[in-house]
């Protein structure tokens, strides 16, 4: 279970994240909803330690993450699928999810988490010996998502996965996120994408200018006229957005 | 005659190849451009001159000596003086002007220490001096060993970087070192790592260099400049990339000093560093690390 409570980031004097509290079980995905810019990407690396936070409580399990450097973070068991996917591009596939594993909690049982990536994405496993940089996007997301795993990850937090992939690449991806949820790991996803994101989802939150402004089950969200304006970013009046792409 | 040239070329090339990638590591993975990086090199050689002198130890047990402690005092170099600046740069570029001019400063600091210590005249000792023949072409017996330890040195590296984890994840901090926080990887320590290693490898060309070459304790800077040239031909980062630029560049210094003219052999250098500068400013091989 992770638990984030009064979590803020501030840029200079503007406030990206204003005293954000959320919740994610395991065997769960929670969806985060909301505009460019409304602070999506600041929460998500705050809670992976990316990005300083103010005043924040940060729990995984009962541990207190808050003020950790990133990497002692995934040690703890929190991954993060970064905005951009980062991953190593000058690095072959196998080597990628090879460095999925230097975390020492993901050694154990690295051969058994190489084989769930590499049925979850069975193209990886055609691919191992190929430079990620000469990949498609939708190919190295699943480089990136498959590097989280292998860290053994109780927490997965994914920013904006869909960005940029073809409508059947974000198919197969979003199917993935799903089964793995199904095997247990808790999901937090940040999402533009919201007709395929509500979908896979069970819970979500909407975001606006850094605050949340709604919760809740991702059923009564779709049903809900009011997220559509809400993710749109159109909750805040007279700020005008374009509609996302559906991409 | 010919034969002759392309052995010594190989091993001079060899030598510039090892120096070269201890700082190519330095500068790739831990962003810190070290001036100062041929006087550890001269440092060494005279430890393992004393050593051989004072103490009868013969230079290639002295590798086992001096290659730990030039690994052990580059990372102390690191935490005591290189990590304030780590701390305080914005990025790595800043971080890469600061650190030419703490190394720079350093540079200073240990040749003076060695000039009280040796003065400014030349070294050489005598250690396996005999002459062999290959193909025809007679060359003494320490270069040859020389180039063989070189040869086993650069390999085993490469060997450690392509084929562990912990080799990977040094890579990894090259290429992109904002990720790497992202598998778990502690990006300082990983630089701390590599510009110890760094300091190993070039301590090991010093060791070996003293074996056939007279050296003095201002020679360093010369061993600087030439490992500058061989990784921006190599291309930043790129371990394979100094070793054929160092091959190039000893073999064309060498072939230049052979049967045109040595005073042209300085020449020779810059000339090559024009050359792929104009043509390929990127390196050989493109850079690994940007």
């Amino acid at each position: 279970m992770l638990e984030v409570s009064n979590i803020s980031v501030a840029y200079g004097k503007h406030l990206a994240v204003d005293s954000i509290g959320l919740r994610v079980a395991p065997g769960e995905i929670a969806l985060i909803l909301g505009a460019n810019g409304s602070g999506k990407t600041s929460l998500l690396k705050a809670i992976a330690g990316m990005q300083p936070a103010t005043g924040a409580s940060v729990r995984l399990a009962g541990r207190e993450l808050a003020g950790l450097p990133a990497h002692t973070i995934v040690e703890a068991g929190l991954a993060l699928v970064p905005e951009g996917r980062g991953v190593f591009g000058e690095l072959t596939v196998r080597e990628n999810l090879e460095l999925g594993a230097f975390a020492k909690r993901a050694r154990p049982a690295e051969a058994k988490n190489l084989r769930h990536v590499l049925e979850l994405f069975p193209r990886l496993g055609e691919r191992l010996a190929q430079q990620v940089r000469t990949m498609s996007g939708g190919e190295q997301q699943m480089v990136a998502v498959g590097r989280a795993l292998m860290s053994a990850p109780e927490i997965l937090l994914l920013d904006e996965p869909s960005l940029g992939l073809s409508p059947l690449m974000c198919k197969e991806l979003f199917a993935a996120l799903a089964r793995i949820r199904d095997k247990g790991l808790g999901i937090l996803l940040v999402e533009q994408n919201a007709k395929r994101s509500l979908a896979i989802a069970d819970r979500g939150y909407l975001i606006a200018n850094g605050r949340i402004v709604g919760d809740g089950s991702a059923a009564s969200l779709r049903d809900d006229p009011a997220v559509q304006r809400a993710y749109l970013g159109a909750a805040e009046p007279g700020r005008a957005m374009p509609p996302p792409d559906g991409a | 005659m010919f034969t002759a040239a392309l052995t010594s070329g190989l091993v001079l090339g060899g030598m510039y190849a090892l120096i070269a990638m201890g700082l190519t590591l330095q500068y790739g993975v831990a962003r810190i451009m070290n001036l100062a990086h041929g006087e550890l090199m001269i440092a060494a050689a005279f430890a393992a001159l004393w050593l051989f002198t004072s103490a009868a130890v013969n230079p290639l047990l002295g590798l086992l000596i001096i290659v730990p402690a030039a690994f052990a005092i580059s990372g102390t170099i690191y935490r005591l003086l290189l990590t304030p600046l780590v701390r305080r740069a914005p990025n790595r570029d800043a971080l890469e002007v600061d650190s030419i001019l703490a190394t720079f400063g350093m540079l200073f600091v240990i040749q003076g220490i060695m000039l009280v210590m040796f003065g400014g005249a030349y070294f050489s000792y005598s250690f396996l001096a005999f002459p062999v023949t290959i193909a025809g072409a007679t060359v003494a017996a320490n270069r040859l060993l020389a180039l063989a330890f070189a040869a086993v040195i650069g390999l085993a590296l490469y060997l450690y970087l392509t084929r562990t984890r912990l080799g990977t994840a040094v890579r990894a901090v090259a290429v992109d070192p904002q990720s790497a926080p992202l598998v778990a990887i502690d990006v300082r320590a990983t630089a701390a790592l590599a510009f110890a290693f760094g300091g190993a490898l070039v301590a090991a060309a010093g060791v070996l260099v003293s074996m056939f070459l007279t050296f003095n304790a201002n020679i360093g800077v010369v061993f600087t400049m030439k490992a500058l040239i061989v990784v921006i031909m190599g291309g930043v980062g790129n371990l394979l990339g100094c070793l054929v630029a160092g091959l190039i560049l000893g073999l064309a210094e060498t072939f230049v000093a052979t049967f045109v003219d040595p005073g042209l052999t300085l020449a020779t250098t810059y000339a090559l560093f024009l050359i792929i500068l104009l043509v390929r400013p990127q390196g050989l091989f493109g850079t690994a690390s940007r």
